[in-house]
């Protein structure tokens, strides 16, 4: 990937912004955004950290991506050793203190599925006022609650109520994973205009999996598009198990953000106090 | 059709109300929870019931009335979960009522851990609960499949009236793949019938009942069922051969999601030029024992059997019963979660054919 030209629309995640938040219903694509804009906002030059706020879902979170985020310098914010492949409610006692990253760090939430995954974030609301965060929306024409305009909008409606934040954008992310066709983003990019027009949402950028994004029926739509590649792989898909590969990797423990490893004080201070 | 993206526990949901089916009754348990998680939206726009229980033996029972009644019905749960179920599964059998329930196992044995597995395949072909009865196991190995199945499991518990379950491993009921589905909007209700219960106004009363005090009345009654579960066992085999280049010289067996890992090595060492076949059952019960031992003895001469389950071997009996000695047979298997990956499974197919 190194060496290509960069995934990420230029401006997508505007310099200034220091907190920003992946919300969606069930199968809208977060995880698979969300690990695929840690990535590429590393490989910008960007410091990123990201924590792993999925409390809802067993498998498929961007846990499972942890190793790979790491080797790009994302700091990997999940629950340590076992924890990590529970289905218990936790919270990284790092994360609070990631609301307020330090200066020139970026950091990402993956957030669960629908309003109960959202739920979570409603803790932190004391810690946030609005303007000092971006809360985007990932919409999938192609899944059953979130097919019209009316369910994207209950949708993004329920996870404003359950986490108490305003959503501050939307990604339209139409697909089928291996079936999407051209036909399915450009739908689902129509249909996310429409509910960008009722709700006064910015659209942000539209999602495509890498060879569908280059489609010309892709490349004409009037936003940005966001390039993905696929991290999140059933086992048969991929040759070697991520399980393995994981097991093999030393228990967790906080990363510097960035590579080198130059270590920012702040996150010294927070990697020091991690036991 | 239009395709949709479902997890596999919302397809099953959905394929259930496309059956005609809007009665639920279950608890939650990882990793199945997304079953009951999507009935509970869903049914109430069909005009359904659902009703979370206070336990999973609540909830066979409460499957127990409902067909007892006559609707169509259906309880989800995860390996402990269908472990608390047995002794309802075994009244409902008893009774001759139609019902599916849904397994999406984890792995074990007691509280074990919340990863896909395949180690109830016990617990699932050679019965839950007491006495001489069985039920229908369908295992699927994709999200459509799992759809199609749900819709099967309906027909026969209708059929043959008996419980039938689907038994899909964790990854299965937790994966996401585009679906579509044969049928709009609500399915049927059952069809009329002579044996549920429902008000006996203006005919002779009917009884669901499993206690038979009587020895010669309650061997009848299991020569009765006997002879069911034998006409299921004729009829209702289901399996999935991918024979490669015959003869082969490697029958490899796997179902579920083991079998997609299994093709997936499959390929990679068909393209070295190893001769290699995947039998995949579809039905755990009736097990299609006749189809295997054809696909056994169409291997070559000297060709032997690869069972990869992810269990301790399970099925593996299965397999010596169809085989009856005539080949040699390995066995790979892994617990707790652990996926094996294409290599590992390719690794032990290498290895297979090099003893």
């Amino acid at each position: 990937m190194s060496g290509a030209v960069s995934p990420l629309p230029p401006g997508l995640v505007a310099d200034d912004v220091r907190v920003l938040m992946i919300v969606g219903a069930y199968g809208s694509g977060k995880t698979e955004i969300a690990v695929n804009l840690a990535i590429a906002l590393a490989q910008s030059g960007r410091r990123v950290q990201l924590a792993d706020l999925d409390l809802v879902n067993p498998y498929f979170r961007s846990r499972e991506a942890r190793r790979l985020m790491e080797s790009h310098g994302v700091r990997v914010v999940v629950p340590p050793g076992a924890l990590a492949s529970a289905d218990l409610p936790i919270v990284m006692r790092e994360v609070p203190g990631m609301l307020q990253p330090p200066e020139g760090v970026l950091t990402l939430f993956d957030v669960g599925g629908d309003d109960v995954g959202a739920r979570v974030l409603s803790s932190f609301r004391p810690l946030l006022h609005d303007g000092a965060y971006e809360l985007w929306q990932v919409l999938n024409e192609r899944r059953p609650f979130t097919s019209d305009r009316a369910g994207c909008v209950q949708a993004i409606r329920s996870i404003e109520a359950s986490s108490r934040l305003r959503v501050t954008g939307l990604i339209a992310n139409a697909h089928l994973i291996d079936e999407t066709t051209a036909d399915v983003v450009v739908s689902g990019c129509r249909l996310a205009r429409d509910v960008a027009e009722e709700t006064g949402l910015p659209l942000r950028c539209v999602a495509a999996m890498a060879p569908l994004a280059a489609d010309p029926a892709v490349a004409a739509l009037d936003a940005p598009v966001l390039r993905l590649v696929r991290h999140m792989l059933p086992p048969w898909s991929v040759r070697r198990s991520a399980a393995t590969e994981e097991s093999a990797l030393p228990a967790a423990h906080p990363i510097p953000i960035g590579k080198p490893v130059a270590v920012h004080p702040a996150n010294g201070r927070e990697g020091a106090a991690h036991g | 059709m239009t395709k949709v993206l479902m997890k596999g526990n919302e397809a099953l949901g959905e394929a259930a109300v496309r059956a005609g089916c809007v009665h639920f009754f279950g608890y939650p348990i990882t990793p199945q929870t997304e079953v009951p998680e999507y009935l509970v939206k869903r049914l109430p726009e069909v005009g359904g019931v659902f009703l979370q229980a206070e336990s999973e033996v609540a909830s066979i029972n409460m499957i127990y009335g409902a067909a007892g009644v006559g609707v169509k019905c259906l309880t989800s749960s995860s390996s402990p979960g269908i472990s608390l179920m047995a002794e309802g599964m075994s009244y409902i059998a008893a009774c001759e009522l139609p019902c599916v329930i849904i397994n999406i196992m984890r792995a074990g044995p007691g509280l074990g851990g919340i990863l896909p597995a395949q180690s109830d395949y016990f617990q699932a072909t050679r019965g839950h609960g007491h006495g001489d009865y069985q039920v229908i196991v369908l295992a699927p190995s994709s999200v459509q499949e799992a759809v199609d199945l749900m819709t099967l499991a309906f027909e026969l518990s209708e059929t043959y009236r008996n419980p039938v379950m689907v038994c899909a491993d964790g990854m299965i009921g937790q994966m996401m793949e585009p679906v579509e589905f044969d049928r709009e909007g609500r399915g049927p209700p059952l069809a009329d019938n002579d044996w549920a219960l429902g008000g006996a106004d203006g005919r002779e009363r009917r009884i669901v009942n499993s206690l038979y005090l009587t020895p010669e009345d309650l061997d009848a009654h299991n020569r009765k069922l006997k002879a069911k579960y034998d006409l299921i066992a004729e009829r209702e085999r289901r399996c999935d051969l991918d024979a490669g280049d015959e003869p082969a010289d490697l029958l490899v067996v796997a179902f579920g999601t083991m079998a997609r890992i299994c093709k997936s090595a499959i390929d990679l060492v068909r393209d070295e030029g190893l001769k290699v076949a995947l039998f995949r059952p579809i039905t755990l019960n009736p097990f299609p024992f006749s189809e295997l031992r054809a696909a056994m003895d169409a291997l070559s001469e000297r060709g032997s059997v690869l069972d990869v389950e992810m269990s301790m071997g399970q099925m593996l009996y299965d397999v010596r019963l169809a085989a009856e000695g005539s080949r040699a047979i390995a066995f790979y298997g892994r617990a707790g979660g652990v996926v094996p990956s294409p290599d590992d499974v390719a690794t032990q197919i290498r290895e297979a054919l090099s003893t």
